[in-house]
Order: C-alpha cells, then structure tokens, then sequence
C-alpha cells in the first residue's frame, strides 16, 4: 500500500514524463501549487485528460467521466486524495 | 490577379532550409540513412534505407514548450511555416490581414497512429492516449500551424499522394483570388517510421537497392522520404508594396485523373493526362520541367510519356527525387528553387538511359535563366496535378 | 454561373439509400444500437450509428468499407441525377480515416505474426473513397480529397463549387465517406467526448456524442449543363448557393467557446450565396450534442443571427445518425436539401426541451413544417478549428 509522500511523488512524475514537460523536475512541483490555468503549471483539458489516463494505468484504477472533476484536479495532493480514496 | 510566392521554408533529410537544399541538389547528393528494423515489421531483403530528417533538425523545428504535444509532422510542418515567413519578411504572427492554410500529406502522424493502435490492440481501448489521438489525425499539422500564425482563414488538409502538394498549392491560390484570404501557408509535410517503410516495401513500391533512380533504366522504385516544405503566397502588389523578395509567380493550374491507374500504382493511358496538360498550360514555351519521377518503374514511365506527348519539344527535365525521396516536403521546395534558377547537379541516381522512355533528365549542365517551369505530379492511384511558376 | 443540386445518394444507420434515411429522420427515429463491426467489450461506451451489413452489397470486398459507402452513395446519386457523368466531371471527397477499420486488421495480424494480406490494405489511406468513386465512373476531371476531420466534405462541397463557378468543370461529384474504427472509437472516448447513452444535441443534459458511419455524394451542375440538357426547371431545385471556411486557431480540440471563428465561416457563406441572415429560414446544424460544440455553435448562431436565432429552427442530424466524421457535411447537406424539398425540418429524436441557456429554436419531437421556406443553413466544425458553412437555396 501506498502512502501519501509516495502517492504524491508518483503523481509529480507522471505529470512531467507522461504530459512531456521538459526540463521540469518532478519534485520542483509543489503540492498545492495549481495544476491549470494560467499561473500555474498551465496544463489544459487535453493535460487533464492524458493524466486520467495514465493515473489509471499507473494505479490500477478506473475512472468514470462523471469523477473526471475540475476540483480532484486542482493539484497534486487533491489528485493523491482522490486515488487513495478510489484506492480504498 | 497575379499570386506570387515570397516565402519558401524546408525541413528534410537534407537539414534545416532551403539553402542546405540548394546545395545538396546542386551536387546531386541524396541523403539515405538506414531505418530502424528492430521492431520487426521489415521482411528479408527488404529496403533498408529511407530519407530521415535529422534528429537535431526536429529537435530544433520548434521550441520544447511549444511542440510539447506535437507529432514529428506538426513539428515539421510548423517548423517549416516558421523559415517560411522568416523568408518571406513577416512575423510569425501577421498582424495584418486573413491567412489561409493548405497542407498536403500523405501518412499524416503515423508515429502517433501506430502509437495509439498499439495501446488499443495490446493494452486495451482504455488505454488509449489523448495525446496520440488529438495529434494523429491528418488535420492535426494544418491545425497548429493555425495556432501558431494566427492563420483565422479557411484551413485545408488535402492527402492525393504524389499530387497532393501542389493541390495544396492550388488551393491556396484560389482563396487568395477568391479573397477569402491574404496570403496562405501552402506546402506538404509527412513523416516515414519504421511500420511505414516496411509496408510501402510490402507493396514493392521502394527500391530494394535502396537507390532512387528517376527515368534509369535499372530503376527498381522509390526512396520514402520526410520532412516538410511551406510556401507563404500573396498577391503579387501586396508582396511589392512593402517590398518583399519575390520568388516565383503562380502561372497556370491543372488538375486530371487517369481512371485506369490501380488503387497502388499509375496507368498507362497518357494521352488523355497529356491533351489535359497541353491545353491548360498554353503555348508558351518551357523552360524547365520538374518532374515527379521518383525511380518508380510505371510512374517515371507515364511522367515520361504525358510530357512527350504534351510537348514534342521538351525542355531539360529535371527529377530531383533523386536526392530528395519521395513524399515530405522535398518535391514541392525543389521546384520552387528550380523556377528561381538554382544550379541543379547531375540527376542523383541516373546513369543509363531506358530506351523505352525517350526521356533523358539533365545531366548537371549549366542552363539559362528560367522564365518559365512546368512541375508535374503524377500521383499513384490516379490523380494529376500540374503547376507553372513563372519568373516575376 | 448557379449550381444545382441534381442528385443525392447517402448510407447511414437508417440504411442504405436517401429514402431510408429520410424515412428514418421524419419518423424521429435514432438509429445507435451496440457495435458489432468490432467488439465494443472493451470499449468505454457501446454505441454507435452503425450501418448493416447487407447495405455493403455489392461491392468489391477489396474495397475498404468506406470505399463501398462511397460507391453506393455515388451510385445512387447518380442515378437519381438520371445521367452519365462525362468524363470531365470532378471528384471532391472529404474522409477522416479511409480504410483505418481494414488497416486496424492488417496491424493486428503484422503484430501477432498472423498472415497480414496485402489486399485488405489495398485502399487504407483517406483518398481512397473519392478515388474509388472516380475509378468506377472512369472520371478524368480533378480529383481531390479533403482530410479536414469533422469539416472534411463540406469543405469538398465548397471544393467542387468553386470548381464549377470557375469553369474547370460543368459537373462535380461531391461527398464524404467514414467508416467506424477502432481508433477513432477509442480515441473519442479516450477524450471522453462520447456519450454512453444516444447522443441529445442541444439538450441540457447532453453528454457528449454518438459515432456513426456511412456516406452521401451530391451531383452538382452549373446552370449552363442543366439546360444543355434540357432539364433547367428551375423549379424546386436546391442551389448550393453558398459557401465559406475559417479556422479557429484557437485549439487542437476545443471550439473557441465565443463562436467568432464559426460565425465567421457562416457569415463568408451567406456573403458567397449574396444574401443577409434574416433569408436564412432553418440551420442544420454541425450539433453534436457534446457540452462544448453545441454552446459554441448556440454562441456563433446568435452572433450572426441576433435575437432572431431564437425563433430560427434548428436541428441537429447527429442527433439521429451519429456524427459521421469525414462524411457528416456531405451526409447533412443531403439532409438539407431533402428538408428544403419537403418544406419541413427533421426533429432531433430523443425528446426533452432545449437547453435554455443556448437561446436557439430546436426542432424536436415531431417534424417542424416551414412551408416557403427557401434558404437554409448547413455547419460543419473540426478538430483543429476549420469551421464550414454551407447555405442551400430553394428555387419554387
């Protein structure tokens, strides 16, 4: 099982190597920093949706469109939240 | 109204611009690197060689941030958009007046293509990749070239094979006469993997010499190649008015069909694609003719054939797919460079004439300053396509 | 030079044939029921505008799928045309993926180490219907395929227009063609754009869309070859009497939510057909029903159209079939010009009450008469932004 720091390291590196941002280290990633939009990482709704995928692929999960939502999205540890939670 | 092309920009296996083309057909050097055959796709004897894009020339097409999504064809593509205006002496994003786009491509982003039916078929539909899916369409180059200029106008992606590039430029010629747009980013884009080489293989249209050879007469078929050619198009009086570079000018179009070419390879009916060509380009004598022989067996044969029987009197014919494959964007800058009076080698890959074509292409000579030059495409499948570029 | 509409062919969910589908539209039916042309088990919805097997018949099993939609369509329309093409005439086809359901076959068989034949690819590429088309009427005048996605054939439309008011040719043969794949399939879904349920364009439930596959093609003539052939009775013809192209560069899958781009593109058309918004009597619209599409396009609609839009009916032919891809211009400009000869709008089916927050006059649960009606409006948008209009006029 899991923990939190872990969860949320694995998520960091799916984001740069999965969505291809580089020179971005994963851990230069804060937790709560804003994953879209501008001011934050600045990914968009085809980012998110790439993520869904390869959060699903990377922990075994299944997500539903209707749980595909802005606020589990928001950052790092809403996303870490989120896995853990469907996790179990 | 007179359109005239200000802007040429080319990526290919030749490097980055359209000066690293003028040499590379100036010496008459093809650029043939070994493809990768690990994946397996590949049969015995197989070709082995295709035209590649260097991996620091990609690299370099568009900035990291920008191209983070990007397949190698949008990459290209924009890349290529980006010499082009530079060439032409605008900003990447004109801030004045409608720009059209017209693309030609024949695979589209095939990496991206193989890359999302792999996930399919191994992984399951689930596992298919957003990223994959948005950038594999054929649409999809046209589309960020769009984004990236700022291009508001009609945006066309047109795939007929071999044809294909200067129907691309058709079209954006006639938004410009329309006035459906000031200007338009024109041009062709492909890129060539593994999977890809290996099937155009399978179907014998490669040669397994791995040596392209327009009108020889040991040809044996084509090399595949990649990479991207843009042309920026405007009317003649804005491109004077504020005192842009005229490269060539837009003469006249044709367009045919030959009905009785099979879904993968040419016909043999030339008389009615000649009487075509013949009556759309008019009278006035040749210069030059760029022609789109590419080593293929049949295809350099009906190229030879349409252009005897349009005009008895044929002016030097150049066939720069020697040097610059077939497919991606080589063709199309060729011909443009071809039209300005660029020095053009001894065709890459031709040593013995076949006495069933009566066509002989140029051997290297120095040759007069062009006013007038014929490109001729002759695509697999059928399709025919026919542009005179005209001295300004 | 006018252009005339002088015959339709189309292949749908609703089956083979304009009588089919016409049948199918004002009867409210929706033709989605789960995939059989592959297996949808591990697929994120099941559902798609599928076209039956026996309308396949009968061509060429070397053909691809999209190519023998293609052929039929072309066939059909024809011979409603009730004439031979001359070998002048053009080909304009627009296709999202050709033969990608035969290519996702062959892949399949290459990478397992199975016998992966030739022949099964011999048409993969998205030329491959048009080209098709051409060979079979042995046709020598311009041939050409537009790959613009959702955009793709009514751009061929405006394609063999323009063609025709040039003068390049007197006779155009104009359509789409798309079949259902895998990739695309997965590749909406994977986007999460595709509804589970049949797709309700318009509605405020709406969740996204239905896939479907088929054909249509259109015989387009100018006026001068119409009454060469003795046949310029103007009456009741359907013009194409417009056209217009722009392009969002906005996103690669996003609509420009303002709807200027799209508006942009309809207000080219009606400029091209010579005539203002308030001549515009229905709208077919592009209405895919996914939560973007349909509120940009409600945007773009009423920036052209201003506080009219909301009495200006409007329907949405996806809504029944699918979204045909490559083929729904061509397929929902036959739809357009079968609505204008009928003097009555198609419902969109599915029932339930418009979304009021689009401002727009939907046209559902039963056929809507608009009896004089002349002009009407057809909206295409791509992936990648290219926007396309189409306006039909009427002559009584």
């Amino acid at each position: 099982m899991l923990d939190d720091a872990e969860t949320r390291a694995r998520i960091k590196r799916l984001i740069v190597e999965g969505l291809r941002l580089e020179g971005v280290a994963p851990d230069s990633i804060g937790d709560e920093a804003p994953l879209f939009g501008p001011g934050g990482l600045g990914l968009d709704s085809v980012d998110a949706l790439e993520l869904v995928v390869l959060l699903e692929k990377s922990f075994g999960l299944r997500l539903q469109s209707h749980e595909v939502k802005r606020e589990s999205f928001a950052n790092v540890a809403s996303l870490a939240a989120m896995v853990r939670e469907r996790l179990g | 109204m007179s359109v005239v092309v200000t802007g040429l920009g080319t990526i290919g296996p030749w490097g980055t611009g359209a000066d690293a083309l003028a040499v590379a057909l100036r010496d008459g050097r093809p650029c043939a690197r070994g493809v990768d055959r690990a994946a397996g796709y590949h049969r015995r004897g197989s070709a082995r060689a295709s035209a590649l894009v260097p991996p620091e020339a990609l690299a370099a097409a568009v900035p990291p941030a920008l191209g983070r999504r990007m397949s190698p064809c949008s990459k290209l593509a924009v890349g290529a958009t980006r010499l082009a205006l530079r060439d032409a002496g605008l900003p990447d994003r004109p801030a004045e007046g409608v720009t059209a786009v017209a693309l030609a491509t024949n695979f589209g982003p095939s990496s991206c293509t193989e890359e999302l039916l792999r996930q399919i078929l191994d992984e399951g539909p689930e596992a298919a990749s957003p990223f994959a899916f948005t950038e594999c369409v054929a649409n999809a180059p046209a589309g960020q070239i769009a984004i990236f200029t700022g291009a508001r106008g009609p945006n066309a992606t047109v795939m007929q094979r071999e044809a294909g590039a200067l129907l691309a430029v058709a079209r954006g010629a006639a938004e410009i006469r329309a006035g459906r747009a000031d200007r338009a980013l024109v041009g062709s884009v492909d890129e060539v993997t593994p999977l890809t080489h290996a099937i155009l293989d399978r179907f014998r249209a490669l040669s397994r010499s791995d040596v392209a050879r327009p009108f020889d007469r040991r040809r044996d078929g084509f090399l595949v190649s990649e990479g991207a050619a843009v042309l920026v198009l405007e009317r003649e009086e804005d491109a004077r008015a504020r005192g842009a570079r005229v490269r060539a000018r837009i003469g006249p179009l044709a367009r045919a069909f030959d009905a009785g070419a099979p879904p993968h390879g040419w016909g043999t009916g030339s008389d009615a694609l000649a009487g075509a060509l013949r009556e759309r380009v008019g009278p006035a004598p040749l210069d030059r003719v760029v022609s789109g022989a590419s080593g293929a067996r049949a295809g350099d044969r009906l190229q030879a054939r349409v252009l005897r029987a349009a005009f008895p009197d044929l002016a030097p014919v150049l066939a720069p797919k020697g040097v610059t494959g077939e497919f991606g964007g080589g063709f199309l800058a060729a011909a443009v460079l071809a039209a300005e009076g660029a020095p053009f080698g001894p065709t890459a890959g031709f040593a013995e004439p076949d006495p069933g074509l009566g066509l002989v292409p140029h051997d290297g000579r120095p040759l007069p300053p062009p006013g007038r030059v014929l490109v001729s495409a002759l695509a697999s499948g059928g399709a025919a396509a026919w542009l005179v570029l005209e001295r300004p | 030079m006018r252009v005339f509409v002088t015959g339709i062919g189309a292949v749908s969910a609703m089956g083979a044939g304009v009588e089919a589908l016409r049948r199918g539209l004002w009867e409210g039916r929706a033709g989605f029921c789960e995939l059989t042309v592959f297996d949808p088990a591990r697929h994120r919805t099941k559902l798609a505008g599928e076209v039956e097997k026996w309308c396949l018949a009968p061509f060429s099993r070397r053909l691809s799928r999209s190519d023998r939609f293609a052929c039929a369509v072309a066939a059909e329309a024809v011979a409603r045309a009730a004439f031979d093409p001359p070998p002048e005439t053009a080909v304009f086809f627009g296709s999202s993926t050709g033969g990608m359901l035969e290519s996702e076959r062959f892949f399949n068989n290459l990478r397992s180490g199975r016998r992966a034949s030739l022949g099964s690819v011999a048409s993969q590429e998205n030329h491959g219907p048009g080209d098709a088309v051409a060979r079979r009427l042995r046709t020598r005048g311009p041939v050409e395929t537009i790959a613009s996605a959702c955009s793709a054939s009514a751009m061929a439309l405006a394609a063999a227009l323009d063609c025709l008011r040039s003068g390049e040719a007197e006779v155009a043969i104009a359509g789409g063609a798309d079949a259902l794949c895998q990739l695309t399939y997965a590749g909406f879904n994977a986007l999460r754009a595709v509804d589970e349920a049949p797709c309700r364009p318009f509605r405020a439930d709406r969740a996204g869309l239905s896939i479907g596959e088929g054909a249509a093609a259109l015989v387009l003539e100018t006026e001068d070859h119409l009454r060469a052939r003795g046949l310029l009775r103007a009456d009741r013809r359907v013009e194409l009497a417009g056209a217009g192209a722009t392009c969002d560069a906005h996103h690669m899958t996003a609509p420009d939510p303002d709807g200027t781009g799209a508006a942009a593109a309809i207000e080219r058309a009606l400029a091209d057909a010579g005539i203002g918004p308030d001549e515009i009597d229905f709208v077919n619209a592009h209405g895919t029903g996914t939560p973007l599409n349909d509120a940009a396009e409600a945007a773009a609609l009423r920036r052209v159209f201003g506080a009219r839009a909301a009495q200006l009916p409007v329907t949405s032919t996806k809504g029944a079939v699918g979204h045909l891809l490559g083929a729904c211009g061509a397929l929902e400009a036959v739809v357009t010009v079968l609505c204008l000869e009928a003097e009555s709008v198609h419902p969109t089916p599915g029932g339930g009450r418009p979304d009021p927050a689009l401002g727009l006059d939907v046209v559902l649960g039963a056929p809507r008469p608009v009896p004089g009606h002349r002009c009407a409006l057809s909206t295409n948008f791509a992936f990648g932004g290219a926007n396309a209009a189409l306006v039909f006029r009427r002559h009584a």
